[in-house]
């Protein structure tokens, strides 16, 4: 494996789970697998971290279950964002942003 | 703890969680085969990188856990909002469980001080009562004599040792008048079988504990503070009894009340002295304690073997002598043991009754609440949720409940200290940390029965769904649910009201009963004396003679007479004696109770002398009188007078000079039985002295308390009462029983109305568009009253029906409770029955005639 894997922030995958799943209702493979390449294979997510952090969403009410088909014909369980769980994704990108931004900001004065 | 919280729906979310990682293991590995790897090395790369899934589930199920905290914190937040938005409807569920909880709260208390908390010495259950007692006879067990006492004690093989202890009052001399105290006088090894120490000091010495030996007492912790103030240097103080003094050695724990409540001091018996040698004399209640593992019934065979090797060593004395034992509890609470179930059982009916109560209230209260269960739904919720946010609430109502009804226990209890004095151990019962736990735990039972059946029904997905619109367009409301549960509470309040209904007509029979004597205007008190004075009868006879004829020359006593016991209030004592001369066969046996009266006893007691004469003091132990049912029933057509009486092998052999009539010595719930008074001074060394006087007779308490001092200086007086009130003492348990199942059935039936009410009045409420429009199609208001009125009373008829035949099956536990009074009474049952029905009718009138009273225009327009 060519590219070197990055581990996330704390608390930042929560935030890209949302994200992801406010593209389409998903099951959890496709969410690792979304990760990995829309970061263009640098961000790599334990299947440990994933699991325990949808079901947390899930409990808290910002993200809903059912169970469909997958592409490949099997039951799969699909997450897909509720009302809740988009706004709180709202507040997170904004947050992110300003904190990135912030870094950011700092890494230009440090130079 | 660890998978509890999710115990409604464990199974299903592990499913889950497994087939979502076993799909999730699947699609890696599909992956790795598409990107060029064998199966074989496909699966083992994918169970490396995912490890065991162990792990990731367990995971998982945390963040379940760490919710389901949440979820309570938010039920329990919705749960008080529910209060603050409905205050009426809480505060009568608050109310309504607070009575059943604090009810059978207050109940439960007494049992488990009284019955169910062990006595309060080590290895309880090993201590046992002990007598002894003749065979061939029908008399009640003796105390036992001092010597076989100790040969008892020495021969057996299954007891750690046995001891023994009496009592009598004592005047004690160092205040300014003689005071009155209570003296256990105990064998040796007394404190050790009971094993106990003192507090404060120790227990008697070898050398205290023979003949010739120093004095010493111990005394009880209640006259340590009461004389001494509790004060630490009381050891080598002494107490003054009639010429001597006496030294206290010890003070015991204030929990120790053995062999009687009222014990002050605690004295040694020299077992070597020589008055203690008569084999005849019946002087200790024994008590000892048994081998670890040893039965009741293995120690009395071994007492047998040994009584019946002393038998044939002193056949004189001792040939049909036995031993009776009993574990000690027994004898402390046997006696109001059935009470108290009894009472706790009614605690239980009338607790159900208040949960059957909730559960109808929680009923109609859900119906309206169904448009916010749907909105829940619709958000989402599990029924689970739904479930658990409604038991939440009544969780927290029962909470409330079982406070404020562990503050009507606390009260209660101190009803019970000042009212049922009888009740053994009554001083024991307090509100503890056991009682709290009790309460609590009665707080999530009703929670449970109130709740649990409601918060189904209504988390039922359809009718929640439906019942939405249906309760304001449609009337297909029947309810038959809460029509249950009303005929279940009325049936309920029915059982108790026949059970109060039937004591209260036992205590109705009572009062008319004619005692056989007058009770009114006799005042009783006793004087202190003690055993040693007892052996003197010529002495003893004087200064008896002297303090009676000193009473009765006090101006306002008409007469005055001393008895061993008190008439009507003490359980009397049969005994087998012969007639001599009758004609009789010699093998039927004659049984009468024993009666020692000395002086003017009937006159006193206005007992009509019907033939001979009454008592003649002139020759002591001479002379005895029967009373007619001995005569009736034992020589129906001889004459007794002039005959002699033979009561045991050695004692004198009295005449019978006299018939009286019959009189309810034995208590005014006893019917007179055979009984023959001896004319004697009895070997009690206290006993009761009964004064007619012409006024009150309290007022002359203190003129002959002055009177008695001046002849016997030395003595003190006690026990001053009207005769009244021994009597009305002696029942007050059963007084005490009748108050309580009372309260009870009236509480009990109080709530069924109030049942019977709300669920009518929910009715009307529901139906009102059903009534407007009958209205409007020309109903008459008294049509639609009677509907209603009907409804409830068909409704109450049928628990009423069910509730008679419950109570005439649970009578039987009544029965022995009952004077002269079926426990089939068809009086009581026909009052309650048509008590009940009244009841009804009122409760269901109130909603019935508000339905009549509806606007029609008003309620349709509503729509």
């Amino acid at each position: 494996m060519p590219v070197e894997k990055s581990e996330l922030l704390q608390g930042t995958l929560d935030m890209l789970i949302l994200k992801i799943v406010a593209l389409g209702p998903v099951h959890g493979y496709g969410i690792s697998l979304r990760i990995h390449q829309i970061s263009k294979e640098v961000l790599q997510v334990q299947q440990g971290s994933l699991y325990p952090a949808l079901h947390r969403l899930e409990r808290r009410g910002w993200l809903d279950a059912t169970w469909g088909e997958s592409e490949n014909g099997r039951q799969a369980k699909f997450y897909k964002l509720s009302a809740k769980g988009r706004k709180q994704l709202a507040k997170e990108e904004a947050n992110w942003q300003r904190l990135a931004g912030a870094v950011a900001l700092i890494m230009q004065m440090a130079e | 703890m660890k998978r509890f919280k999710f115990f409604l729906r464990k199974s299903a979310i592990e499913k889950e969680l497994d087939s979502e990682i076993r799909f999730h293991v699947d699609s890696v590995i599909q992956q790795k085969i598409a990107a060029g790897l064998s199966p074989e090395q496909a699966r083992w790369q994918a169970r490396l990188e995912f490890g065991g899934g162990e792990q990731v589930k367990e995971e998982c199920r945390d963040a379940h856990r760490l919710a389901l905290i949440e979820t309570t914190l938010a039920n329990l937040r919705s749960a008080f909002r529910f209060m603050r938005r409905s205050p009426g409807f809480s505060a009568i569920i608050i109310v309504t469980l607070a009575l059943g909880i604090g009810a059978n709260s207050a109940v439960f208390s007494a049992i488990n001080a009284v019955l169910l908390r062990p006595l309060p010495y080590p290895e309880p259950g090993e201590l046992v009562v002990l007598h002894q007692y003749n065979r061939t006879k029908n008399n009640p067990p003796n105390p036992i004599a001092p010597v076989r006492l100790e040969e008892w004690n020495k021969d057996n093989s299954t007891f750690q040792a046995i001891a023994g202890s009496y009592t009598q009052s004592v005047s004690e001399a160092s205040g300014s008048s003689p005071e009155r105290l209570v003296l256990a006088d105990v064998t040796p090894r007394f404190f050790q079988v009971l094993g106990i120490s003192p507090e404060l000091g120790r227990d008697f010495t070898p050398a205290e504990e023979h003949f010739g030996g120093p004095h010493a007492v111990l005394i009880s912790d209640r006259l340590w503070h009461r004389l001494f103030h509790a004060d630490p240097h009381v050891l080598g103080k002494t107490l003054r009894f009639d010429s001597f003094s006496v030294p206290i050695v010890g003070v015991l724990p204030p929990s120790f009340h053995f062999p009687d409540k009222d014990v002050d001091i605690w004295s040694p018996v020299p077992m070597d002295a020589p008055i203690v040698q008569d084999r005849s004399f019946t002087w200790f209640t024994g008590i000892g304690r048994i081998k670890p593992g040893v039965t009741v019934a293995r120690a009395r065979a071994d007492l047998d073997t040994v009584q019946a090797r002393l038998a044939r060593q002193f056949p004189k004395t001792d040939k049909n002598l036995m031993a009776e034992i009993q574990p000690l509890k027994e004898t402390v609470v046997s006696g109001s043991r059935r009470s108290l179930w009894i009472l706790f059982g009614a605690v239980t009916l009338l607790l159900l009754i208040a949960c059957t109560n909730i559960a109808a209230l929680l009923l109609s209260r859900t119906t309206r609440r169904a448009h916010e269960i749907s909105i829940r739904y619709a958000l989402g919720a599990s029924r689970g949720s739904i479930i658990a946010q409604l038991l939440t609430e009544a969780f927290v109502l029962a909470i409330a409940g079982s406070v404020l009804g562990l503050g009507i226990a606390a009260a209660a209890i101190r009803v019970f200290h000042s009212m049922a004095k009888a009740l053994p151990r009554v001083d024991q019962i307090t509100l503890d940390w056991q009682l709290v736990l009790y309460t609590l735990g009665c707080a999530l039972v009703a929670t449970l029965l109130c709740a649990l059946v409601p918060a189904l029904i209504a988390s039922r997905r359809s009718i929640s769904s439906t019942l939405s619109s249906i309760s304001r367009t449609q009337v297909s409301a029947r309810a038959p649910l809460q029509w249950t549960l009303v005929g279940v509470q009325v049936a309920l309040a029915v059982i108790l009201l026949v059970g109060a209904g039937l004591l209260l007509r036992s205590f109705q029979e009572l009062g008319r009963v004619s005692p056989g004597f007058d009770p009114n205007h006799v005042l009783t008190l006793r004087i202190s004396g003690n055993y040693a004075e007892t052996n003197n009868q010529k002495k003893m006879l004087q200064s008896r003679k002297r303090m009676l004829d000193g009473i009765a020359a006090v101006p306002g006593v008409e007469s005055a007479a001393i008895s061993a016991s008190v008439p009507g209030a003490t359980s009397g004592y049969p005994v087998d004696v012969k007639v001599t001369g009758a004609a009789v066969s010699p093998d039927r046996k004659i049984t009468a109770n024993e009666e020692l009266v000395y002086g003017p006893y009937f006159k006193t007691l206005r007992i009509p002398i019907l033939a001979g004469s009454t008592c003649k003091e002139d020759k002591l132990w001479a002379t005895a009188v029967v009373n007619r049912s001995f005569v009736e029933t034992y020589f129906p057509n001889q004459t007794v007078i002039g005959r002699h009486l033979t009561i045991t092998a050695v004692d004198p052999k009295p005449e019978i000079v006299g018939v009286v009539g019959d009189a309810r010595e034995d208590g005014l719930n006893q019917a007179p039985v055979p009984t023959f008074y001896w004319c004697s001074p009895n070997s009690n060394p206290s006993p009761y002295f009964l004064i007619r006087t012409h006024g009150k007779p309290l007022a002359l308490a203190n003129t002959l308390r002055r009177k008695i001092h001046q002849v016997a200086p030395s003595r003190s007086v006690f026990d001053v009462m009207p005769l009244k009130q021994h009597l009305y003492e002696s029942d007050s348990e059963a007084r005490f029983r009748t108050l309580l199942l009372s309260l009870f059935a009236l509480t009990a039936i109080s709530l069924a109305a109030l049942g019977i009410y709300g669920t009518l009045s929910y009715l009307v409420a529901l139906r009102q568009r059903e009534i407007g429009l009958r209205m409007a199609l020309g109903a008459l208001p008294g049509q639609i009253r009677n509907r209603f009125l009907v409804q409830g009373l068909s409704v109450s008829l049928v628990g009423c029906i069910a509730g008679l035949a419950l109570a005439a099956s649970l009578s039987r536990l009544l029965a022995s409770m009952l004077y002269d009074v079926s426990r089939l009474d068809p009086l009581t049952y026909a009052a309650v029955a048509i008590g009940v029905l009244a009841v009804a009718a009122l409760a269901s009138a109130v909603p019935a005639g508000r339905a009549a009273h509806l606007d029609p225009m008003q309620v349709l327009r509503q729509e």
